[in-house]
């Protein structure tokens, strides 16, 4: 099917094209305790074709997309590229063009072992050292090998074939006739069964401390430690600040060239695309538009260097080889761990569900599990929330020197914002 | 007119009936889901403009499910040749094989279920629909938006664009085994409005949304949403922060929704009751709520995006009483996590599509009306707040812990709203201390269906919930 559009596209007319294929086979296993719930395996191919059309004599360019199933024949192929044609001239945007060919081959990757990925992922699960207290309540295991082309009318045709894993798992505590969970989901491209391990154990770790906790005691403005994978959203502020389309509808008003916080008092945040980071389940060669991906710095030091995002929203920006990133690293600390835990200070580890809005700023988490530390003593605490907003923190925020990586985004350690405004649950 | 039946699922069902036929040779059960839902998305900004066939669940394929010796298995796939159903089966063979040699390698033991029934029975629905996204006019849709964007920012000074969206997906889906064929065909459409805002550095935005069982002749109600857009996105530009703490609340429809969705939705999926991983296994016919707490879940209870006629493993939809007058009376359930706890399945069984697991979802989860007018519940809060508007929430099944994102609220002093507004605001608690605290509930009764749910951080399906007006105490921050 898929050359078979490619040649309808071709004889089409059309002002330009892109067909995206991807193939996918996946083993899946779904576990209760150890026993096997059930297993699952998919083989599938996705193929998207996007038209585009120039309207009003050039002023404008339309374009219209679908999925075109494999199994569809060839007479309902061209009828969607009729379709798409007509549908592509109804919608006029600001004109750009494709992304061009880029000099030199990507590695194709190779074919991934899904019986030898899943076979880790099982066997690191069943060697997890349990307690009577503590243990993995389910977990459920997804391997693909997938294959990702992209062929357009400006003359790609880029292969990349790669693994892609993710594994879920809950773990419960118990106490007293008292059990609590506590959720994981990780990602990456194969199994790293000493991670996987390693997070499992201090996750065990947390849910013992959470059946010892008491109601969150402090209220007001307070300093907060983030020390797990949720500082990740608080970066995602500053990537999402960067982007391309952000900054041209006007909902980022970082420049380039100039500091994205004025009179900052902590660190100043360097942020970094990469191609590559070691086992992350995003080690892209090109994004949906076809530009290649690399390293670039999007912030240094808390000045705004490069925008990125994909091809339409930078093109409009002036940026002819930007690219929609797929690994984040960010840098810049300064601090050692002691001395970001000086004071008084919450340590939130374990949110229902912590969420940034990269938009407006705000941010939000329900605390499951926190450590107050009062200057003398630390307290384990459960319940109430976090709040405030990024445009209050980004000034004075805090970081160590110690970096942690969370499948493709690696972050300072430890990442301190200062006076959020924590709700106790203390009645 | 009649959302008419996919003609290619009709094409392939000899094809897929002789694959069950194959395949029973070697399994004790076999099933089949084939799915074709074709859809239309419109997307109108300022800034940029598209068109897609593309929605949340438009999809083409099959999946079929095998049992053998207590254990489940499954096999996704999107290339059928109706022409040759031996080369499915056999494929389908080997990779179960595979998977079992792997399994067998590493002495995994298998968690074992009961066979599936499979009574004789057939459905073909076709449900009602004005338009079809296939046939729909696209030209005048993307007019029609147009317009509505362009008033959008013409209405506020600090307007920087108006989105508004418009999706219709016309769901085509078939449940076969060798006694059972059940055919479906449905339409459901969303839209969206956002207006976003800027004034000196204050980014906000304000949205209204529409949704129903219905084609895209829904959009024609977006236009009526502009002027709610455009006050709240002033009122949202001028809102203070909360002082955090314990306050007498009233929850807007919307916000019940949510309430009903993250309390006792999640909470009582019968999948995780197989897993231990949910309170409410513990609460059957014990008091969770007040005695003015009753609530409905099943795609029967509402006319919205997940009305369906039966769910992805073949059960009829359902319309179950999960809260009554305060007592937890029963949960959701798909039809495996039936066999395991000896119950009947409910019509709660989904998938994100044909490529993912069914687990128990929610479809209208909604709290019932009552009769006190929100003019009294108003006038009976001393100090507290009208929680308006959603952005998302979280549920903690297994403690009853809960997070709602809420967009904004109206300030109540002595009886009164004062005209102050607070936003965002992030409401927490306890499970039985918000339903406990239900203390009025007005008849008023709305649904939303404009969102999606997740079951952890993945597996998103189309979800509706609402109810009245709710007046019960939360904290907020």
């Amino acid at each position: 099917m898929l050359q078979t559009i490619v040649n309808i596209l071709k004889a089409s007319g059309v002002h330009a094209w892109e067909v995206s294929d991807v193939k996918k086979t996946g083993w899946e296993f779904y576990f209760i305790r150890h026993a096997l719930d059930q297993h699952r395996a998919k083989n599938v191919e996705h193929i998207t074709v996007k038209v585009y059309q120039l309207v009003d004599e050039g002023a404008g360019l339309g374009f219209a997309s679908a999925e075109i199933a494999p199994t569809a024949t060839a007479a309902e192929a061209e009828q969607l590229v009729r379709d798409l044609s007509y549908r592509a001239t109804l919608v006029k945007n600001r004109p750009y063009t494709l992304t061009p060919p880029a000099e030199g081959e990507l590695a194709p990757g190779k074919a991934s072992d899904l019986a030898a990925i899943s076979g880790d992922f099982i066997r690191a699960m069943a060697e997890l050292p349990e307690t009577e207290t503590e243990d993995v309540n389910s977990y459920e295991i997804f391997v693909s090998d997938v294959t990702r082309r992209l062929i357009t009318s400006a003359g790609i045709d880029e292969t990349e074939r790669y693994p892609s894993s993710m594994i879920e798992v809950v773990v419960n505590a118990r106490r007293d006739g008292h059990e609590i969970e506590l959720y994981r989901n990780f990602k990456s491209g194969t199994c790293d069964a000493a991670a996987l391990r390693r997070d499992l154990e201090k996750a065990m770790g947390y849910g013992r401390d959470r059946l010892a906790a008491v109601p969150t005691p402090v209220n007001g403005k307070v300093n907060v430690l983030f020390s797990g994978e949720d500082a990740c959203e608080i970066y995602s502020y500053f990537v999402a600040r960067m982007n391309a389309q952000m900054v041209y509808r006007k909902m980022s008003d970082w420049e380039i060239g100039k500091p994205v916080c004025e009179n900052v008092t902590g660190d100043k945040v360097t942020v970094m695309a990469l191609r590559e980071l070691e086992n992350s389940s995003a080690n892209h060669g090109f994004d949906a538009s076809g530009s290649r991906i690399r390293d670039v710095v999007m912030i240094e030091d808390g000045v705004a260097r490069n925008y990125l995002g994909d091809r339409m929203f930078s093109s409009y920006l002036g940026l002819e080889d930007a690219f929609m990133p797929t690994n984040i690293a960010v840098s810049g600390g300064t601090h050692s761990e002691e001395e970001l835990r000086a004071g008084q200070y919450l340590e939130a580890v374990e949110f229902s569900d912590f969420q940034v809005d990269t938009m407006t700023g705000d941010i939000f988490g329900e605390i499951r599990l926190a450590y107050w530390h009062d200057g003398e003593k630390c307290i384990p605490v459960s319940g109430g929330s976090i709040s405030g907003s990024m445009g209050d923190f980004v000034g004075s925020l805090r970081m160590s020197r110690e970096s942690a990586q969370y499948d493709n985004v690696r972050i300072p350690a430890l990442t301190l914002l200062q006076g959020v405004t924590v709700t106790g649950a203390q009645k | 007119m009649k959302a008419p039946f996919s003609a290619y699922l009709t094409s392939i069902k000899p094809g897929l009936q002789a694959l069950i036929a194959l395949l029973r040779r070697d399994y004790d059960y076999v099933s089949v889901l084939a799915t074709d839902s074709k859809g239309l998305a419109v997307r109108i900004s300022q800034r940029s403009k598209s068109v897609s066939s593309q929605t949340m669940t438009t999809e083409r394929g099959v999946v079929a499910r095998v049992y053998r010796n207590g254990q489940y298995a499954e096999y996704a796939f999107n290339a059928f040749d109706p022409a040759d159903p031996a080369a499915a089966a056999a494929e389908i063979r080997r990779a179960m094989d595979a998977q079992l040699a792997l399994l067998q390698a590493n002495t995994v033991k298998t968690y074992e279920t009961p066979i599936l029934p499979d009574e004789a029975q057939t459905l073909f629905v076709e449900k009602e629909a004005a338009e079809l996204p296939e046939q729909t006019d696209v030209k005048a849709l993307v007019e029609k938006l147009g317009v509505i964007s362009d008033k959008g920012v013409s209405l506020h000074e600090n307007a920087l664009d108006c989105m508004v969206s418009a999706q219709s997906t016309h769901i085509c889906k078939m449940f076969l085994t060798e006694k059972r064929e059940l055919c479906q065909s449905y339409v459901y459409s969303e839209g969206n409005l956002a207006l976003i805002l800027n004034r000196a550095g204050n980014t906000q935005i304000s949205y209204e949304s529409v949704s129903g069982l219905c084609g895209p002749e829904l959009f024609d109600e977006l236009e009526s949403k502009l002027e709610k857009v455009v006050e709240t996105g002033e009122e949202l530009l001028n809102a203070g922060r909360i002082e955090p703490g314990e306050y007498e609340i009233i929850t807007s429809p919307e916000v019940t929704g949510l309430i009903a969705h993250e309390a006792f939705g999640h909470g009582v999926e019968m999948d995780m009751f197989v897993k231990n991983r949910a309170l409410g296994a513990q609460y059957i016919d014990r008091r969770v709520g007040s005695e003015l707490c009753t609530m409905h879940e099943g795609a029967l209870c509402a006319e919205n995006v997940t009305s369906y006629a039966f769910d992805d493993e073949g059960t009829l939809a359902g319309d179950v009483t999960e809260i009554d007058h305060g007592i937890l009376k029963t949960g959701i359930c798909d039809a495996l996590s039936a066999l395991r706890l000896g119950v009947q399945p409910t019509g709660n069984g989904k998938r994100e599509n044909f490529e993912h697991k069914v687990y128990t979802r929610m479809t209208n989860t909604m709290f019932d009306s009552g009769s006190d007018s929100l003019e009294n519940m108003i006038a009976s809060i001393d100090n507290g707040y009208l929680l308006e508007g959603m952005e998302s929430g979280m549920e903690d099944p297994k403690h009853w812990g809960i997070q709602c994102i809420i967009k904004m609220g109206r300030e109540i002093k002595n009886g009164k709203l004062t005209g102050k507004v607070v936003a965002p605001i992030i409401m927490t608690g306890y499970v039985p201390d918000l339903l406990g605290g239900i203390s009025m509930v007005s008849p008023h009764r709305e649904v939303f269906g404009s969102g999606g749910c997740g079951k952890g951080y993945k597996e998103w399906v189309k979800v509706a919930d609402g109810g009245p007006y709710l007046k019960t105490k939360a904290r907020l921050g």
